[in-house]
Parts: structure tokens; sequence; C-alpha cells
């Protein structure tokens, strides 16, 4: 059974890297089950096509399975192959029977990060002209409107961020403002959590409704002034 | 506001309606529902009805099914006679009759595989007049001169299409050869027109544009220059080609399985191998293709790509990376098999390049797989600070996506490359040299995709968008187009070291042809809902609302339900099709032995798969 | 059960049946239709296990006069048209792109006087501003500017006037249209083109 022992191994060391390395990796975090069940299936599906691949490493890998399964010459193996062939169906429908079945664990997460906005924010475009007056003053709303969630260097770790679940975005993230149009954040800021759309999950936002409280003026600062404070600048397509 | 209780209760809880819808859909199967009509013609007032519905299925789900099915026959149809023509252009310049035999075999499905596809336009041009009537009427208004042009298309291209076929015994020599091949392009020719015509009526609907006053014709020629029409006109022909490709390995696979001599293993194993070449040639193309349209997409409006990319079908682009990387390992699977079967004693030599490709695929499939919000319990989550994973999170944006794909077509592209090359001795006095450069342009130009991938993270979106990707692409497309030609002129002068044997292969390279086909069918139909819910609520975006019951978009989970029994549909038909036309040719196969035309070793591969690879078809 | 997991049970009895059929039927396109259910009952289980999300259409909105105060609510009624029932934005944009079909409107509502704007969208050939940036040459559009008020489009005037008050909000902007012009409900007449020439020629004059 070497080749089965090899993919064994293979998948144990795959798993105690993503398991345990992975995570210790500064600034790393671990990794959620649906990802590490992903790259063992990769490993596994890489595993059997390369053994697959000739006539004789195929033999090699699935010669001994074929013949433990149809109990061919194996001896004193007859009995644990009894055992996995009534087990292993038994297994598939405990394991159907876990995904089904009523559990009191939270759904997993599946909120939708980026919703796509209503069709009336999608082409607007900042009207405030970009001087550094604007910036710096788009800044200094930022500081004393954002920055105790979002964070004062952009990072979304204000004082105030910890309480949150999702926590406030990182805007020094490349892969969240920059991604977007500055028209998407003014839509985000204007109508806050609450003016998401169902695949967004609006009770799961806990940003404010800024509309109440701020002139589309100052909002629009506001962008501005994230953008470059974050080292960031907006999608465009001039 | 006052629905939203409802929804959430719909969305969450997933009430039985739609699950019940599905379960009448698998039991009704098709067709069978279509008496059903009348009981839903009778339950609406006469007036200006703007829907009608039928019970158990759904109107929606109806329209879907026969829409979903004729666009695949559709493709297979266009993509069938590029890949006969093709065939046929190889065996007239080379003149090796296998290829000439080939195209015919193919050209025999087109009547039948026409006759079906029309069949299934018509039913769906019946449901949707009795479906949909405010969305037909609409679009009549606008299109209806390029109706009549369609309708003229397709007297041609019918009258084409049995010259075509009913002459080609007659047409065999000479000059009525180089006619029949001119027909051969007509043929594809009026095809594409036909392709793109209704390709306008479904653009417009995606990205429609202002109409002002003027003559119908006019209104409709402007209606049909809508931004996203060249794009998808583009990406759908590649696509056919890739579709008839693979389809033609699965029905090469599957005959290879229950061949009965060494006669059919030789020949549908030949079959297969040019089946899956045409297949992958377009493939390596396609995700450019792709990539195009979804750009202009995104500038069409940015709702519409962000429902696509961030938002709600987000998760679609996963699935679609799924089924793309196994496209990519079969092919790259069954290239590998071709040469550790079909080149003797070659195992060892190549059995480190193909773990090493293996890895790199393997790797670059991690990552495109690697969605940017993953799926984690809230547990998972904590501990994540968000759904965000901090390291791992890098690789969900568009920037690694990109990049991973098109080290995933170098990489494939190698693996033709080695396959084309195995079991054969370069005797030219260059041939280090030359392999010394090829090595290096394929390592500067992975190493140039890598760079420019990272680099994409620190620069504005525009530029990764309009410089960093596209040299990117560029770069790809260039390694090709140099070492294609130079691997061609290496070739011409070596001596063969090994016969390649065919007829070798083992049952699993057939199965892999099979898997192939699956996923191209299920990749169109996947994306078929991913063109047709981008749109959300509207018939024709931002235009005219879908004020129906069926406006919402439904979950992957059960779309993609409906996306399997589509692609098993299709499967069938297509079998049947193949049946029907092969039914014939089983008569009278004791009397009339193929055997003189089947290869014996493999001298003339290299010679006509250059042929094939060159891009030097003029049309399109 | 919820939809979710039958579709579950169904995907993995597909499987099974699939997998029966390999292990006992010889005939080959028996096994090649098993193989293939497994493989789309796989398909299947794996789109289900990524999260399941619905795409529902949003409450249609109307336009009730009876719901505007402001200026402002105006304006935002006028974004909502502009980028829905108006059509504006299939070709115009609101800041410069490489893709516009028709000029760009950023700035239109400080360079433009609201009775140009309205002859604009509702005689649209009457007077044709070819260049109205003042900057290189006349750039030609491919696209024909169509009338607002008339059919398909067909805004109304109180749809117009609120168009008019956005884009004058836009260009950062006081809105000059007033609550007091709108058209109660029911007595609103069509839009009549008002005469551009009688209030004065064009605000961009001064704007350079």
């Amino acid at each position: 059974m070497g080749p089965l022992i090899k993919l064994i191994v293979l998948n144990v060391v795959v798993y105690a890297i993503l398991k345990f390395v992975v995570p210790n990796v500064p600034g790393s975090a671990p990794l959620p089950a649906s990802l590490v069940f992903l790259y063992m299936m990769l490993t596994t599906s890489g595993f059997v096509i390369f053994a697959t691949v000739s006539a004789e490493s195929k033999e090699a890998f699935w010669g001994p399975i074929q013949r433990f399964l149809t109990g061919e010459n194996i001896g004193g193996l007859q009995a644990l192959r009894y055992g996995v062939l009534i087990l292993f169906p038994l297994l598939v429908g405990w394991q159907t029977y876990n995904s089904t079945a009523v559990s009191d664990a939270p759904p997993s997460e599946n909120r939708t990060i980026h919703p796509a906005p209503p069709g009336e924010y999608t082409g607007l475009s900042n009207p405030i002209s970009k001087t550094p007056d604007a910036i710096q003053q788009g800044k200094g709303f930022y500081a004393a409107f954002c920055s105790p969630c979002h964070g004062g260097n952009f990072d979304g770790k204000g004082p105030a961020a910890r309480g949150f679940n999702p926590p406030p975005a990182n805007f020094s993230d490349p892969t969240t403002i920059a991604m977007l149009q500055e028209s998407y954040l003014f839509w985000r800021i204007k109508k806050g959590g609450v003016g998401l759309p169902i695949e967004g999950m609006p009770w799961k936002s806990a940003m404010p409704r800024w509309e109440v409280e701020l002139p589309d003026e100052w909002i629009w600062k506001i962008i501005m002034g994230e953008y470059d404070g974050a080292h960031q600048s907006p999608r465009t397509w001039e | 506001m006052r629905h939203q209780g409802g929804w959430i209760q719909r969305l969450l809880g997933s009430g039985s309606v739609h699950g019940g819808t599905l379960l009448g859909l698998v039991m009704a199967a098709g067709l069978l529902s279509l008496p059903a009509l009348a009981f839903g013609a009778d339950a609406v007032p006469p007036a200006a009805t703007e829907y009608r519905d039928i019970p158990y299925v759904g109107s929606r789900n109806m329209i879907w099914i026969v829409a979903q099915l004729h666009l695949l026959l559709a493709g297979f149809v266009l993509g069938v006679p590029i890949f006969a023509w093709l065939c046929e252009v190889v065996a007239w310049k080379t003149g090796e009759k296998r290829y000439d035999k080939l195209a015919k075999e193919f050209t025999k499905l087109l009547t039948s595989a026409y006759a079906t596809t029309a069949l299934f336009g018509g039913i769906l041009l019946f449901l949707l007049i009795s479906f949909y009537p405010k969305l037909m009427n609409y679009l009549t208004d606008i299109f209806f001169p390029s109706f009549i042009v369609y309708c003229l298309l397709f007297l041609v291209e019918t009258a084409t299409l049995y010259l075509y076929w009913y002459g080609w015994d007659a047409m065999q020599d000479g000059g009525k050869k180089t006619f029949h091949i001119f027909l051969g392009f007509m043929l594809n020719f009026f095809a594409f027109f036909i392709m793109i015509v209704p390709n306008s009526w479904a653009t417009f609907q995606a990205s429609p544009v202002v109409l002002a006053e003027g003559s119908d014709l006019a209104r409709a020629w402007a209606a049909t220059w809508n931004p996203t029409w060249w794009p998808v006109n583009i990406h759908r022909i590649i696509a056919n080609v890739v579709l008839g490709g693979y389809i033609c390995g699965a029905y090469a696979g599957i005959r290879y399985l229950s061949a009965r001599n060494t006669e059919e293993r030789d020949h549908y194993d030949w079959m297969g191998y040019v089946g899956n070449f045409i297949g992958v040639f377009g493939l390596l193309s396609l995700p450019f293709a792709g990539y195009w349209l979804m750009r202009e997409i995104y500038q069409y409006n940015q709702q519409m790509g962000i429902t696509l990319m961030g938002g709600f079908l987000s998760w679609l682009f996963i699935l679609q990376a799924m089924l793309i990387g196994v496209l990519f390992l079969g092919s790259n699977y069954y290239f590998w098999l071709g040469i550790t079967y079909r080149i003797p004693g070659s195992e060892m030599k190549y059995r480190k390049p193909m773990l090493a490709m293996l890895i790199a695929l393997l790797l670059c499939l991690g990552v495109w797989m690697t969605p940017h919000s993953l799926v984690a319990s809230m547990e998972e989550a904590r501990k994540m600070g968000g759904s965000h994973h901090p390291l791992l999170g890098v690789f969900g944006v568009m920037s690694a996506k990109m990049t991973v794909a098109n080290l995933m077509i170098l990489v494939t592209f190698m693996s033709f490359i080695m396959y084309w090359r195995a079991g054969k001795q370069e005797t030219a006095g260059w041939a280090k040299v030359a392999k010394a450069i090829m090595g290096g342009i394929l390592a500067l130009s992975a190493i140039a995709v890598i760079v420019l991938g990272v680099w994409g993270y620190f620069v504005p979106a525009l530029i990764r968008i309009n410089y960093f990707s596209t040299t990117q692409v560029l770069v790809v497309l260039g390694v090709m187009l140099t070492i294609t030609p130079l691997t061609a002129l290496l070739l011409r002068s070596a001596k063969t070291t090994t016969e390649m044997v065919w007829g070798k292969m083992p049952a699993r390279a057939g199965y892999a042809l099979v898997l192939n086909a699956v996923m191209v069918i299920l990749l169109m139909t996947l994306m078929g809902y991913a063109r047709s819910s981008s749109r959300v609520h509207w018939h024709v975006y931002g235009v005219l609302r879908d004020t129906s019951p069926y406006a919402y978009s439904p979950a992957l989970g059960s779309a993609a339900a409906i996306m399997a029994l589509n692609t098993f549909f299709f499967c069938m038909i297509v079998a049947f099709i193949f049946w029907v036309a092969t039914m014939s040719d089983k008569a009278k196969a004791p009397s009339a032995s193929t055997k003189s035309e089947l290869p014996h070793g493999m001298p003339a591969l290299a010679g006509a798969s250059s042929a094939l690879d060159e891009p030097k078809v003029p049309k399109f | 059960m919820s939809e979710v997991v039958q579709l579950q049970l169904i995907g993995l009895s597909v499987i099974g049946i699939g997998i029966l059929i390999l292990l006992f039927i010889r005939a080959t396109f028996a096994r090649v239709i098993g193989f293939v259910w497994i493989v789309l009952g796989l398909f299947t289980l794996t789109a289900l296990s990524v999260p399941q999300m619905a795409s529902l259409p949003p409450v249609e909105e109307k336009f009730d006069i009876a719901t505007v105060k402001t200026p402002t609510d105006m304006a935002t009624i006028g974004q909502k048209i502009f980028f829905s029932k108006g059509q504006c934005a299939l070709c115009h944009t609101i800041g410069p792109s490489e893709s516009a079909r028709c000029p760009d409107l950023k700035g239109i509502g400080a360079k433009l006087s609201r009775e140009f704007l309205f002859e604009s969208l509702t005689q649209p050939q009457a007077y044709i501003y070819l260049d109205y940036r003042h900057e290189g040459i006349a750039k030609e559009y491919p696209a024909r500017m169509p009338y607002i008020n008339k059919n398909p489009i067909g805004l109304s005037r109180n749809e117009i006037l609120s168009v008019i008050a956005f884009l004058q909000q836009m260009s950062g902007e006081p809105i000059s249209v007033t609550v007091a012009e709108l058209a109660a409900p029911g007595q609103e007449a069509p839009a009549a083109p008002v005469k551009a020439s009688q209030s004065g020629p064009v605000a961009v004059a001064q704007a350079h």
C-alpha cells in the first residue's frame, strides 16, 4: 500500500502546514475549515492525477485498493474489508445526517461584502475639486466622525472598533476602497448599514446613516480625505 | 420596504415554494409540461397581459431550460462547422485523408443538429411570446428589421449547409474541392451572422442604449451596436470552437470505450486527440475574451459590475474557477496520458516535468479558488478578525486571479509543446540554442506575469486594468506566438525516435474526455445564469423592469440544480443526434473497412497539428 | 426540510445512483451516463455548499408630489430618475469616461441655465452646442439626444424639473427649481418647452 500511505502522509503534512504553520506567520490568522478542506481536496486530486498518469503507477496506487475492496487474496484482512464495506455507507449517512440536522451552532457567515449599489448612486462623481484644502478638511471631518471606528491610521482599528462584528473596514488594505469607485463610498457613507440591500444583510453593519447628520459636500470631502490618508486611489475609468 | 420580512424569510428559510418547483421540475422533466401551457393561458384576463405562467414548473424555469438548451445546441451547431471546416482545410493542404473523413463525419451531424436547434429556437420563441408578451412587444418594436434579416440568414445558411453536406463526395477533386472549401467558409460566414444577430438582442437587454427618433432601421441598428455586443460575439465564437472541440473529444471518448476492434480504437483515439487539441487551443484564448467582456460590463455600469464581481454573484466566480480548473487539469491529464501511453518508454523521462506542471497548476488553482470573503463559522470569523483572512485574503482579488489564470494558460501551453516534441530527436545544429531560448522565454514570461500581478496591488485600479492586466495577456499571447512557430521549425528537421502508437490509451482517458465536455457545458450554463441574473430585476437593464413574480434571481444552489439538469438534457440530445447520424454507418460497417485511411504510427502529427495551430484562419 | 437540504439529498442520491451504475453495469453508454451523473451531482453539491444568496427586486418607488418638501427632495427624486426612468445615464456620465457616448455632465448645472437645460431635454435639436466645454476641437458623439418629454422615455414636466434640480445639486449650485413649480397630480400639463431665448442665453459664457 505504498502510494496510499504516501497520499495519507502528504495530506497530513498539508494539514499540519495549514493548521500550525500558516496561522503562525506574522500577520496571519487561523484558516477557516472550508479553506483547509479546499486545499486538501486539491492536494488529493493532484496526487490521484499524478498516480494514475501511467500504467505502472496506477497499478501501484489503485491495485492494492481494488484488491482489498474486491477481497482478492487478502487473507487475514477479510474481516477489515467487511468492516470498511459496512462502515463506509454508514459514515456517508452519518455525515449527511450531521449536515442536515438542526444544530445550535450559528450559521456560517455569508454576507456579501460589496453588494451592488442602487442604480442612482453608480454614476456619481465627486463634485468637489481635489484641492489640498478640501482634502485637509475631509481629513478633519474623518477624524471627527469616522476615526473612532475606522481608526486614525485608516486601518480599521479605532478605539471603538473592537466592539463590532464584522469589524470596521480597513482602508489601508488594497483590497477594500482601492477596488471601489468614489460613488460607492458615497452611497455606503450616506445610507449606512440600514441602506444595504438584502444580500448585504442590512443588520450586519453598524455603519450609521450619515445622510441625517452630514451634508453631501462633507461626505465627498471625507471620501477624498480617506483615500489620501490611506494612500489609496479610487477606481476610475479615465 | 413592507415586503422585506417576507423576502428575508424566503431568502434564509428558503420556503418550500422553490423547492416544490424544483421537485416538480425534475418530475415533469422538460417537454412533458408543455401541455400545461393551456392551464396557464385560461387563468389570465385577456386585456394587456404582461406575463403568463404555468403551474409547477413556472414560466421562468421553462424559458430558462429551453433557452439554455437552444443556446447550447446553437453553440454546438456553430462550433462544429468551424471544427469541420478546419479539418477539411488541413486535409486539403496536407493531403491527409483521415482529416477529410473526420470533417465529413461531423458535417453529417449538422443536418439533424441544425434541425434540433431550430426546433428549440421555435419552442423558445413560442414560449417567450406566451409567457413574456410585454418584453417581446418591446423587443419586436426595436428589433423587427433584424428579425427579418435573421430569417433571411436562415434561408441562406440552410441552403449552404445542404450544398456543403450533399455535395461532399461530388466535390472531391481539384477545382471542385476548392469550391467546396469555399462553401464551408460561406457556411461559417453565415453562421457567424446567425450568431451575432441574436447576440444583439440579448446584449441589448444587458446593456441598452438610448434610442432617438429615426427610421426603424436606424433604431435597430443603433440598438444593435450596444457596448457589450462585440465582446459577447468574440467570447461566444471562441467558446463555440471550444465546445465543438470538446464534444468531438467526448464522442470519440465514448466510441473509444466501446470500440470492438483495433481499427476503431485507433481511429477514435486519434479523433479524441484532435478534439481535445482544438478544445485546448480555443480554451487558451477564452479567458482573455472573457476578461474583455467583464471589463466592458464594469465600464458600462458599475452596478452590474459589482453585482457580478463583488455582489450576490461573486460566489459564482468561485464555482467558475473550479470548473475551469477541472477543465485545465482534465485537458492536461489527457495530454500526459497521451505522452505515457502513446509514446512507449517516455514515461520516466517526462515524469518530473509533469509533476512540476501539475504542482504549478494546483497552486494556481488554489489561489484562483480562494475567495475574498470566506465561508467561516462565527468562531472562525472572530479568530480571523472578519470574513477576510489577513494573509490569504490577498488571493481573493482580481490581480491575483488574473495572474494565476495567465500562468495556468502558460502551463497548459507548455504541456502541449511537450506532447508535441515527445518522441522526437532534434537534428538541427541550432536546436540547443533554440531550446535554451524557448526555456528562457517561458521562464521570463512566467516571472513577468507574476511580477505584474504582485505589483498590481500597489497601483490604482485603472493602471492595473488598463496596463498591467493587458500586458500580462500580451506576454502570454506573445509566448504562444513565438514558441509555436519556433517549435514547428525545430521539428521540421527532427527525426522521430519513437513512433506514436494509437489505440493504447486506458479507459480513464475516455472518461477524461467526457469530463472535459461536461465541464465546458456546465460552464456555459453557469455563465448563462450569470449573464441573465446580472440584469437583476430588469428585462432590459435600467429601462424595462421585470414586474413578474419571477423578478428575483434564485440562489446558486437551486440554480446549479437547473444547470445540472440542462447539462444532462443537452448531453442526451447530443448523444441522440450522434446516434441517429451514425446509425447508417453501423449498418454498412462490415463491408466497408476504413483500414486504409487509418494512421499507423504518427509521422504526420507535427505537420498536421502545426497547420492547425498556426492561427492563419482568415475568418472573423 | 429546507430547500437546500432537499437539493443536497437529491444531489447525493444522483451521485449514489451513478456509483451503483459504475459498480454493476457493464454497458459503456450506461457507465458514461453514471459518470456524468456523479460529476453533475458533485457540481450541485459544491454549489450548495457556498453561501446561498438570492437577489430580490427592490420596491418600486413612485414620484409622489406630497412627499416633496424641499428642493433637496426634488434633487433626490431627480437623481433616481436620471439613473433609471429617464435613461440619462445610458449615455451621459457625470465625470469623465473613456466610453462616453455623450457629453460628460459634470458641472453642467453650473454651466447652463435651467431654461437652457429644459430646452435641451425637450427640444434636443433646437440649439446644438457641440463644444460646450470650450476646449480642443468640437467632439462628435455616437448617440443622438432623444426627446425626453416624448415616448419612449416620456418624462413629465415634474420629473424633468427634478432632474434639473439634481443636475444643479451635482454641480454644487444652489437649486433654482422650487417645489411650488411642480404641478399637482392630475392637472399636470405635458412638458411644454420654455423658450430659452427669452430667458437670456447660456450661463456658460461667464464660466470661462
